[in-house]
């Protein structure tokens, strides 16, 4: 069966439709290095038999995974990763991350509390991610 | 399916094995004893010429068992249409499991066939095997009571008894059905069944066969057959002779009161003069009365008595009559679960 | 493949009750199906329609292209569990799975043997003293191992805890991933469903108000909330499901194919779960002016 490498979990209440979350955590796993070039996806029924979701959610996950060139299916086998995404791991981003934390203390200091700092930064994360998306 | 049906009525055919094991335990234990006590006592009375007392005897030290057994074998049909057929359906239409049967590759009329079919005959079988012992254990009794034709006698021997399992049987089902709770289908199968058991033996049974009707004479050799004097309103009432001329194991259904010549019934007082001082054993009772004296007194009184009876070989007649009557309500009832359960089919 | 359910002006009347009342739907292949409705709303009697225990009194209906329970193999091609999971409670496990072997031609019994090992039931154990969630595994294993071609389930999850219920369905999007079943569900609460249905309908007061591929629904259907004004000032190729308005505030839920044009207003997407309780008012609201209709008549 192989190595279970990733595992995915369904945000109900996000806003954002399934299948584009399991891109999403794909992606994720990518950029923190968890997943790399040659590694197997779960089949189908793995993922739902762990996530109870709608089978055609993660076929149609797989199938962007595939338009967006990070994944290509190998029928019989399984669904691969084709490419890893940003070279670097998250961990060399310091300059990056020293940056969000000057930002933070910023936004604190203008009086906003928690989750009035994550929603603001959550939205205009979701703007800029649709307008990208847009742009392909 | 027929694999569902025996495992839905094990526990229930488990139940029936052991009290028929029981019975045939019981029946032949009392009964071999019976038998034998009713062959040495039949070979000594015909010697002596005392046959009517010592078989008398014997009959009653078994009235209090030969009662019970009867009562029984009468029951069993009943308990068979409470216990096994208003669960049948009812209990599954309760408990919602139907919905489970009817969903499998099977269609709803194969699954009413083989349960009805599979269930049916274990209960033809039961009251087959309790019938057959009763009748067994209690053929000297019945010798003794000189027919089978009493009520209770008649329903609990040879082959009726399973036809009335079967009716029960159907008629539980249909039940269950049709009320959709095993409860209430129970109380309802027990009151149809009872009632029908009132109506059969007294409305039905005796019009199964055409009776005889035999007119006789009061007189010495008339009344030399006579057991009994029954009036029907004290000594200015009317009144009749029993057991006037009868052939042996005849079913008497009816007597007209003893009349004189012009058709009219006459007064009990109206023959006091022939009757003797009551005897030691009361009036009416046989051991005392010498009633062909009675009959030799009367005789030139030009009295009358209608008697209307079905013959002792009207038995096995009425026996299969009987029988066919139940089958066809149990096949009209079987008919019209078959018909309810397609009703809701598209 | 053909539709796996059509239903044409499909009704079930029950003396003066109408419990479902002029249903056309075709609900395509390959799909988890949700019927959503209120309790009473008719998705019971559609179910029992589908699946052949109920006959309908107008209308027809197809499923998987025969009538419903027309043959043995038409019973073959179709599951179905009931309200409640019923299972014979004198029955084992195992006697359960032996019915479905005795009963089923296809029956699959590596499958359901499978099942019950992983549900960890034991074979002995009777259906009776199983609790609520592993009976209504027990009756999805039986209807799943059968390998039919559609699972109808009503109200499956309805009295099972959180866990029971997640644990279900689960094992039922497995069966599906692995059988390529098409599934009918129904509930009374949209969360059930969200998870696993990609195939809506909506049935409320016995009638059918929505139908559709999830997805296109959510897609089609906007909130435009802007300054107070009237249903026809906004755009004709907008369907308008629901309006609200306050002194100085409308709100309403449109349906249309392309994006509502920029305005001066502000268009969302709506929840799932939104979008069918807006329905479901919808459907409450006329069904009152119906009636408040009716007594004027009768005045």
């Amino acid at each position: 069966m192989g190595l279970r490498v990733i595992e995915f979990h369904l945000e109900a209440r996000s806003g954002v439709s399934p299948y584009l979350q399991i891109v999403g955590q794909v992606r994720q796993a990518l950029l923190l290095g968890l997943l790399t070039e040659g590694d197997k996806l779960p089949t189908v029924k793995e993922v739902v038999a762990k996530v109870a979701i709608n089978p055609n959610t993660v076929s149609k996950a797989y199938r962007e995974l595939e338009h967006q060139g990070l994944a290509a299916a190998k029928p019989g086998v399984g669904t691969f990763i084709t490419r890893s995404l940003g070279q670097a791991s998250l961990a060399e981003h310091g300059p990056l991350q020293q940056e969000l934390r000057g930002w933070l203390a910023k936004a604190r200091a203008a009086g906003l509390t928690e989750p009035g700092i994550e929603a603001l930064f959550t939205s205009t994360f979701r703007e800029s991610a649709e307008s990208a998306e847009e742009e392909r | 399916m027929i694999w569902l049906t025996w495992r839905q009525f094990r526990a229930q055919a488990v139940a029936a094995v052991v009290i028929l094991a029981a019975a045939t335990a019981y029946f032949v234990a009392t009964g071999l004893g019976m038998h034998h006590s009713y062959a040495t006592d039949l070979a000594s009375c015909t010697a002596q010429n005392d046959c009517d007392t010592l078989l008398s005897q014997l009959r009653y030290k078994y009235d209090a068992m030969f009662n019970l057994a009867e009562l029984l074998v009468v029951a069993a049909p009943a308990l068979i249409g409470i216990f096994w057929g208003a669960p049948l359906i009812g209990r599954e239409l309760e408990t919602g499991t139907h919905q489970v049967a009817w969903n499998q590759s099977v269609t709803r009329t194969r699954w009413l066939a083989i349960k009805l079919a599979g269930v049916g005959l274990a209960s033809m079988a039961t009251a087959g095997v309790l019938s057959y012992l009763l009748t067994w254990w209690a053929g000297p009794l019945d010798q003794i009571d000189g027919s089978r034709f009493a009520a209770m006698t008649f329903s609990t021997r040879d082959i009726v008894p399973l036809a009335y399992a079967a009716f029960a049987f159907a008629l539980g089902t249909i039940a269950g059905l049709l009320l959709r709770r095993t409860i209430p289908a129970m109380a309802v199968t027990l009151a149809v069944f009872i009632g029908i058991q009132v109506l059969v033996p007294t409305m039905i049974r005796p019009n199964l066969l055409p009776s005889t009707t035999v007119t006789y004479t009061l007189d010495e050799s008339s009344l030399s057959q006579a057991n009994g004097i029954f009036g029907q309103g004290g000594s200015s009432g009317d009144f009749y002779m029993s057991g006037l001329g009868v052939s042996q194991g005849a079913w008497v259904l009816s007597s007209t009161p003893v009349e004189n010549s012009s058709d009219q019934p006459i007064p009990l007082n109206a023959i006091q003069s022939c009757l003797p001082a009551i005897g030691p054993n009361g009036k009416g009772g046989r051991g005392g009365t010498d009633f062909a004296q009675v009959g030799s007194c009367l005789a030139h009184d030009n009295l009358h008595e209608s008697v209307t009876y079905q013959p002792s070989s009207h038995y096995w007649p009425i026996q299969w009559f009987e029988s066919g009557l139940f089958l066809v309500l149990t096949a009209l009832l079987s008919g019209a679960c078959f018909w309810w359960i397609r009703r809701r089919q598209n | 493949m053909s539709a796996i359910l059509h239903a044409q002006a499909l009704g079930k009347r029950y003396g003066r009750r109408q419990a479902l009342a002029e249903c056309t739907l075709e609900i395509p292949p390959g799909h988890v199906v949700g019927l959503v409705g209120p309790n009473g709303a008719g998705k019971t009697t559609l179910l029992k329609i589908a699946c052949g225990m109920l006959a309908p009194t107008s209308g027809r209906i197809e499923v998987l292209g025969e009538q419903p329970a027309a043959d043995p193999t038409q019973l073959a091609r179709i599951g179905y569990v009931a309200q409640d999971t019923p299972t014979y409670p004198n029955l084992s496990v195992a006697d359960h799975l032996k019915l479905g072997a005795k009963l089923n031609p296809r029956w699959d019994a590596e499958l359901a043997q499978a099942r019950i090992e992983q549900l960890e039931l034991d074979p002995k154990q009777k259906a009776g003293k199983l609790s609520g969630g592993q009976r209504a595994q027990l009756a999805l294993t039986v209807a799943v191992a059968k390998r039919p071609e559609l699972l109808i389930l009503d109200e499956p999850v309805a009295s099972l805890d959180p866990l029971a219920r997640r644990s279900f369905l689960r094992h039922l999007m497995e069966s599906v991933a692995e059988n390529g079943t098409s599934v009918i569900l129904s509930s009374h609460l949209v969360s059930d469903l969200e998870r696993v249905c990609d195939y809506l309908v909506v049935l409320v007061s016995s009638r059918l108000q929505l139908a559709g591929e999830t997805d296109d629904l959510l897609a089609q259907h906007y909130r435009i909330v802007c300054t107070r004004r009237k249903e026809s000032d906004l755009p004709s190729d907008l369907e308008v499901i629901w309006a609200e308005h306050t002194d100085r505030q409308s709100t309403f839920v449109v349906r249309g194919d392309a994006e509502p044009p920029t305005g001066d207003w502000v268009a969302d997407h709506l929840e799932l779960e939104d979008l069918v309780l807006t329905y479901m008012e919808r459907a409450a609201d006329s069904g009152r002016r119906a009636k408040t209709l009716k007594t004027e008549d009768a005045r």
